[in-house]
């Protein structure tokens, strides 16, 4: 089934012209040169060395849209506080922009204001840019509305390398316990970040190769949940936490582990995991009906097996093991299921009075 | 089967004049020894060495465009050869063994408005809970003034290992069944500020067949508000509600937020009903009814540039041994830094739970030296009640690495342990990975 796939992507990817990303895209940029805190602080126009940037569709490499004045004492904006002209070069800029950002129609929407976006500037000597923050974008209902529906790549090049710090999906805190949960409405906007093969390495138990831990062991750093001797200690993070094992683990996983270690009935040889008096000795706290209203899932380890089990031999109607359903049952199940389901006849074989 | 053919056809229809921006190939070639225990008959388990050779494979494209939408193509696979004893969880009844773990072409079309999506992948979004399906999912958004409404369905197989069983208590699928299908309406309302500031709610249903009955029928809602301009307080939560037994089967809520920027605040809940995470059709879904409480919060806070510390505290409330309730704790700590080229921390965990429980103490570090690096992690755990005899385990890992050129790395690692189920482990592990992003791809 797969091969013809696999004969499909390779004969795609046999076409391509690859081009491995190359380390010079993604070299630093020589720092910054100039100061703009005392020119702000001057009330100077960003339009004296900026003016070409009204008509500046696109961000494009190369392509600062600087002009500084050359000889500030002489020009009529910068003389009264400049008395002589400093030699200050804008090196170019050689790295491609990451974003994509129309400054003309922007720079109209906000009158010509640029501190509406940019509320922090470089100074001589940084390193790294000011860009404007996230949310001058989102201040505006269109661009939320982008973010709501993961529309990123309209402006973002690409988010590799981003880290969601200081937004809505900071992978800050004990993020490993609610991602799941800022996932179920926001699906979209994980996934413009991360394909499912990501997902896959913790979530798709039945078709991926090998736990996490196995594959990744120098990965020390990572989230794994299933780190050093998680076969001793596993009984008791699924008693904790059932519904954590059962988001990737089905009945049918476990059991085949139990099988082959001997532990379920349905292993060639077989030894009893249960205490002496699991089946008959009532009121004491090893007594299985009880330990099965507790935590029914790890009867499901072994005795899973549908409509039929091993627990029907005794739990049907008038067997020894009397009504196995617990309280209320009966208020959310009507007389008609029995006749209805299929599962209900396996001990139901007479019509309930 | 039959979608294999059409998968590969739109692969070869989304070939000409395409081109996609991001291409990630990845190869991961690495062999493990060790010990694991198998019960032959007798008394005590046999000792046994397990010895798999693995093979995966990994290619995305993203961002293709292409005539009618942007399309994104997936494909992770693996294969692997049980040298030695076979595996428990290769789910083979050979010593060869291989899987997709993850395929599917993806295409966003309309202006992005829709998506649509085919191949194996899971269903992240609302009530699915990340079911895993051979099928198709789409989503389609439309803007109406303030609100964006919308709509997303989707319907597939169940994904079981090597296909060997979809039917639900044969499956390894944690759903089960043969066919599952669901929808989910939603409108979201983004109100400007702070980025994600808006209130997102949804309903939906799924329901899972096996054969023509019922493993799973519910319907459900969540929802993610964050009500703030200047802050990224987020709150979200779902709950399920099962048809066919008229109960909550499961519900949670979370609230995540900056406090400062060194200070990062979450607290959660959560509900289940464990025996509604059954199959319907499975006769241990009708004895039991107890429910399942988790509460609590956690707290992190960058004490430095680079270290960051972090306690976590939950408290549990599930069913007694024999009547009532039992309320446990999970509690964890930890400590984690980088200091210049070595990263380094510190864990303790401690659980308690009505049949046992467990202290945990974890440590580990990482040095980068150039192309090579090194790393250790040790971790040990000690029991309440002895299991198998023994108080503790305590296991760790060393491993090395060297960084080859042209995208290939090796690794070497090396663990060793005392466990209550052997004695004495030891387990080794070499791999050849190879990790390459390609850019501005020309796909013909």
């Amino acid at each position: 089934m797969n091969r013809t796939l696999l004969i499909a992507a390779v004969l795609a990817a046999a076409g391509c012209s690859a081009k491995i990303q190359r380390p010079e895209e993604t070299r630093a940029e020589p720092p910054y040169v100039f100061p703009h805190l005392p020119h702000v602080e001057g009330d100077v126009a960003c339009t004296n060395c900026h003016s070409s940037i009204f008509g500046a569709t696109s961000l494009d490499r190369n392509v600062r849209h600087v002009e500084l004045i050359t000889t500030p004492s002489r020009d009529k904006n910068c003389k009264d506080c400049h008395d002589s002209d400093p030699d200050i070069r804008v090196p170019a800029r050689t790295s491609a922009f990451r974003l994509r950002f129309d400054h003309k129609a922007h720079l109209a929407r906000v009158k010509g204001d640029c501190k509406v976006c940019h509320v922090k500037l470089t100074e001589a000597g940084d390193k790294t840019a000011s860009p404007p923050p996230m949310s001058a974008c989102t201040s505006c209902h269109n661009h939320q509305s982008d973010f709501a529906t993961a529309r990123c790549t309209p402006c973002h090049v690409d988010l590799k390398g981003y880290l969601p710090v200081n937004n809505a999906f900071s992978h800050q805190g004990d993020w490993m316990r609610v991602h799941g949960q800022m996932a179920k409405p926001s699906a979209q906007s994980c996934a413009a970040c991360h394909d499912q093969t990501y997902c896959a390495e913790c979530h798709a138990a039945q078709t991926t190769a090998a736990l996490p831990k196995v594959i990744f062991p120098e990965a020390v750093d990572k989230s794994f949940i299933h780190r050093g001797d998680f076969v001793s200690r596993h009984q008791i993070e699924a008693s904790a936490n059932p519904a954590s094992c059962r988001t990737c683990h089905g009945s049918a996983f476990c059991n085949a582990c139990h099988t082959v270690q001997g532990v379920t009935s349905s292993a060639i040889n077989v030894r009893d995991p249960h205490p002496k008096g699991w089946a008959t000795e009532k009121g004491t706290n090893h007594f299985h009906g009880d330990a099965a209203r507790r935590d029914i899932l790890s009867c499901a380890g072994c005795h899973d097996n549908g409509a039929s089990s091993t627990c029907v031999g005794c739990h049907q109607m008038g067997g020894v093991g009397g009504n196995p359903h617990p309280r209320a049952f009966l208020r959310r199940h009507d007389g008609e299921e029995p006749h209805n389901k299929p599962m209900c006849n396996i001990c139901h074989t007479h019509p309930l009075p | 089967m039959r979608r294999t053919p059409l998968l590969a056809a739109l692969v070869l229809l989304a070939s000409p004049q395409v081109r996609a921006d991001t291409v990630e190939a990845s190869s991961t070639t690495f062999l493990t020894v060790g010990k694991d225990t198998r019960f032959k008959g007798g008394t005590k388990p046999d000792l046994v060495t397990v010895a798999p050779a693995f093979e995966i494979l990994s290619v995305s494209a993203r961002d293709i465009q292409t005539g009618f939408g942007e399309v994104e193509a997936v494909l992770s696979t693996w294969g692997s050869l049980d040298l030695g004893e076979r595996r428990w969880d290769s789910g083979s009844d050979s010593n060869f063994a291989g899987d997709v773990t993850t395929g599917y072409l993806q295409a966003r079309m309309i202006d992005r408005h829709l998506l649509l999506r085919v191949g194996r992948s899971s269903v992240p979004t609302g009530i699915a809970r990340m079911i895993q399906i051979d099928g198709g999912y789409a989503l389609i958004d439309l803007p109406a003034g303030p609100i964006v409404l919308k709509l997303s369905g989707y319907g597939g197989s169940p994904t079981s290992q090597r296909f060997r069983d979809r039917s639900g208590e044969k499956s390894w699928n944690p759903t089960g069944g043969t066919l599952a299908y669901g929808a989910r309406a939603a409108a979201a309302v983004p109100v400007k500020g702070f980025p994600g500031r808006g209130l997102e709610l949804g309903a939906g249903f799924n329901e899972v067949l096996d054969h023509s009955h019922t493993a799973r029928e519910e319907v459900g809602g969540d929802f993610r508000l964050q009500p703030l301009a200047t802050s990224d307080l987020a709150l979200a939560g779902f709950g399920t509600y099962s048809l066919p037994d008229r109960r909550v089967s499961e519900a949670s809520a979370a609230l995540s937020v900056s406090a400062t920027r060194k200070l990062h605040l979450t607290a959660d809940w959560r509900f289940a009903e464990p025996s509604l995470l059954l199959s319907r059709y499975s006769i241990l879904s009708v004895f039991s009814a107890s429910t399942w409480n988790e509460f609590g919060g956690g707290v992190r806070y960058a004490f430095l540039r680079t270290v960051t510390g972090g306690f976590d505290a939950h408290a549990r409330i599930e069913p007694g041994l024999t009547s009532g309730t039992h309320t446990g704790v999970d509690l964890a700590f930890n400590l984690d830094g980088t200091f210049g080229r070595t990263t380094a921390g510190a864990e303790v965990s401690y659980l308690d739970s009505v049949v046992n429980g467990y202290t945990g103490l974890r440590v580990f570090a990482r040095r980068d030296l150039g192309r090579v690096f090194v790393s250790g992690d040790v971790l040990g755990q000690f029991f309440r009640k002895q299991i198998n005899g023994q108080g503790g385990a305590v296991t760790g890992t060393l491993s090395g690495g060297y960084t080859l050129t042209h995208g290939f790395s090796a690794v070497i690692s090396g663990s060793a342990g005392m466990t209550p189920y052997l004695e004495q482990t030891f387990e080794v592990m070499a791999k050849l990975a190879y990790n390459q992003t390609y850019r501005v791809q020309e796909v013909r």
